[in-house]
């Protein structure tokens, strides 16, 4: 670039601004959040925060209700990123021709995407409803549900819940999925026909490694975005019934908003940031790697 | 007779297509039908609405906390949106077209926000905002917002600088235009699809933002639509077309921005991950 030495500090300054808002909306509400989880703070006895040391972290340990989320984050986010995947990739595949049909619906399929978390979610509570709803007339019919909604059995709600998530994420799948198909050369395809590989033969051996990378990166980000899921769930179901769909996301804002225990809050948080970090360094290690 | 069976085989896979995609879609259509529906015809819970009517909608707009809402979040959305654009096109700017120490780190500082989901935050955020007495106000949600747009926002346009080919500059500053003439001149311009589309992404992600609004809200007079969305449920007696007719005027906006702006979207979308 021309005369970079005399703009030594111009990129500085043209980065200082985002920089700064990342701080202070990010960053620090990152480090006051662990700073935070090393203190004892019941807001219904003292208006601020006092040391605690581990105290938080240990009583999280023996914490039954915490770890019962955590095992039923975990059954929430592999359900999500299987649901997503099992719709997704053979979409993507049927998507992935030269018709009319598959363009038109690939700009429409978007739609559970972009539609914001609290219509989908008033839209599912509808159809599920007891009295009125369609869904739940045919989950009556096929005896998974009775008078009442299945969002009112405990496993009924986590296992439909975890479905519509799923469901939801379906779109993210098929456009990742159609832009790595589309990147695949057709000479590879002719090639392997040269070598006298059949149809089933050259999906399986160009096709399948091909979307592989692409599988695993999207994954990741889709089951990170799982693991910290709320909107849905809290819509839905309030964490609800009998606790069967708090998953952490809930457990964060009901051991806030209800407890009144923003400290314990924070530690939960922390916790799971932890457990974030390594899956993001992964992420971007597997992004570089296929980069 | 091998073009005909593959021509048969291409319109069964249509077929299937269709299928999988009505029904996908269809809790969707479902939110959109029900809320043109009668109330007479949604208690009888058909598929196929019997009549027409603009009744719920008329209902939900006529109700002063939901205007208000959709006043704020019109206002809460393009502030963030228009922030986070002025303050990512620079960032966005030096990370395409300067070498400099600490680029890398710092890119990542920035982008690595993107990743971190806003649950993970709310705890300290929120306590923050209450401290600055700044929870309660749309000021607060348009700074907490940033956390949606600005990261997408900078990682989109980096890629759309390094879509404009240096020698477009380059010959301007041969001409004698200024680097920073060169790329208000010559590279903006040609960037302000791009940038129209980035900025309604970030306008999207504020509109529909739920948790923060939520955990940061509880006067009706700062409430942003999906928080009024949720009142018009809340109390024991609500009308589901209702509901479904304010979900529709939250969804369309939403909806039709990014089909508008899809061309320019999708990349970005799918290499950056959006925040839930």
């Amino acid at each position: 670039m021309r005369a970079l030495s005399k703009l030594d500090f111009y990129p500085y300054w043209l980065l200082l601004p985002a920089v700064i808002v990342a701080i202070l909306v990010a960053i620090a509400p990152l480090i006051y959040g662990f700073v935070l989880s090393l203190h004892d703070w019941y807001l219904l006895r003292s208006p601020v925060p006092t040391w605690a040391g581990l105290a938080n972290y240990r009583e999280l340990l023996t914490d039954e209700d915490f770890w019962l989320a955590f095992a039923r984050t975990w059954f929430w986010t592999l359900g999500t990123v299987v649901v997503e995947f099992a719709i997704g990739i053979p979409l993507a595949l049927l998507l992935n021709r030269d018709t009319a049909v598959a363009k038109a619906v690939s700009a429409f399929i978007l739609m559970p995407w972009v539609t914001p978390f609290i219509v989908v979610a008033y839209g599912w509570r509808f159809l599920l409803d007891s009295e009125l709803g369609l869904l739940h007339g045919l989950l009556e019919t096929a005896s998974l549900a009775g008078d009442r909604s299945i969002l009112a059995d405990p496993l009924g709600a986590l296992v439909m819940v975890t479905f519509i998530s799923g469901w939801k994420g379906v779109p993210f799948v098929v456009i990742a999925m159609l832009a790595a198909l589309k990147s695949i050369p057709a000479e590879l395809y002719e090639a392997a026909e040269i070598d006298g590989a059949g149809r089933r033969q050259r999906f399986r051996f160009v096709t399948l490694p091909a979307l592989r990378n692409t599988a695993v990166v999207i994954g990741l980000i889709l089951g990170i975005l799982a693991f910290y899921s709320f909107d849905l769930v809290w819509i839905m179901t309030r964490g609800g019934p009998v606790d069967s769909t708090t998953i952490v996301g809930i457990s964060i804002y009901q051991t806030f908003f209800a407890d009144l225990r923003p400290s314990y809050a924070a530690t939960i948080s922390s916790v799971m940031l932890a457990v974030l970090l390594v899956a993001a360094l992964l992420t971007l290690r597997l992004r570089r790697a296929e980069a | 007779m091998t073009m005909d069976r593959d021509r048969l085989a291409q319109v069964a896979l249509d077929a299937l297509t269709l299928l999988v995609a009505v029904l996908l879609l269809f809790p969707i259509l479902w939110v959109a039908v029900s809320s043109f529906k009668p109330e007479g015809d949604i208690l009888a819970a058909g598929l196929i609405p019997r009549a027409l009517t603009l009744e719920h909608y008329r209902a939900v707009l006529g109700e002063a906390a939901f205007v208000r809402a959709l006043g704020n979040s019109l206002i809460v959305g393009l502030a963030s949106a228009l922030i986070a654009i002025a303050v990512a096109l620079p960032a966005a700017y030096a990370l395409a077209r300067f070498q400099f120490r600490g680029r890398e780190q710092l890119g990542l500082l920035v982008l690595s926000t993107q990743m971190l989901p806003s649950v993970a935050i709310l705890v300290p955020l929120v306590v923050i905002m209450r401290t600055l007495e700044l929870s309660n106000t749309l000021t607060g949600l348009v700074i907490t917002h940033l956390t949606l747009g600005l990261p997408i926002a900078v990682w989109m346009l980096r890629g759309y600088f390094d879509s404009i080919p240096r020698d477009l500059e380059e010959a301007a500053w041969i001409d004698g235009a200024s680097q920073t003439q060169a790329l208000l001149r010559i590279v903006l311009p040609l960037m302000a699809p791009a940038v129209v589309a980035v900025a309604t992404f970030a306008f999207v992600l504020s509109w529909g933002e739920y948790v923060l609004a939520l955990s940061l809200v509880s006067s009706t007079q700062s409430k942003t639509l999906p928080l009024a969305l949720q009142a018009l449920f809340d109390p024991y007696s609500f009308s589901w077309g209702q509901v479904m007719a304010g979900g529709v005027i939250i969804a369309v906006p939403a909806v039709a921005l990014f089909l508008i702006f899809r061309r320019y979207l999708i990349g970005g979308l799918v290499s950056g991950g959006v925040k839930g």
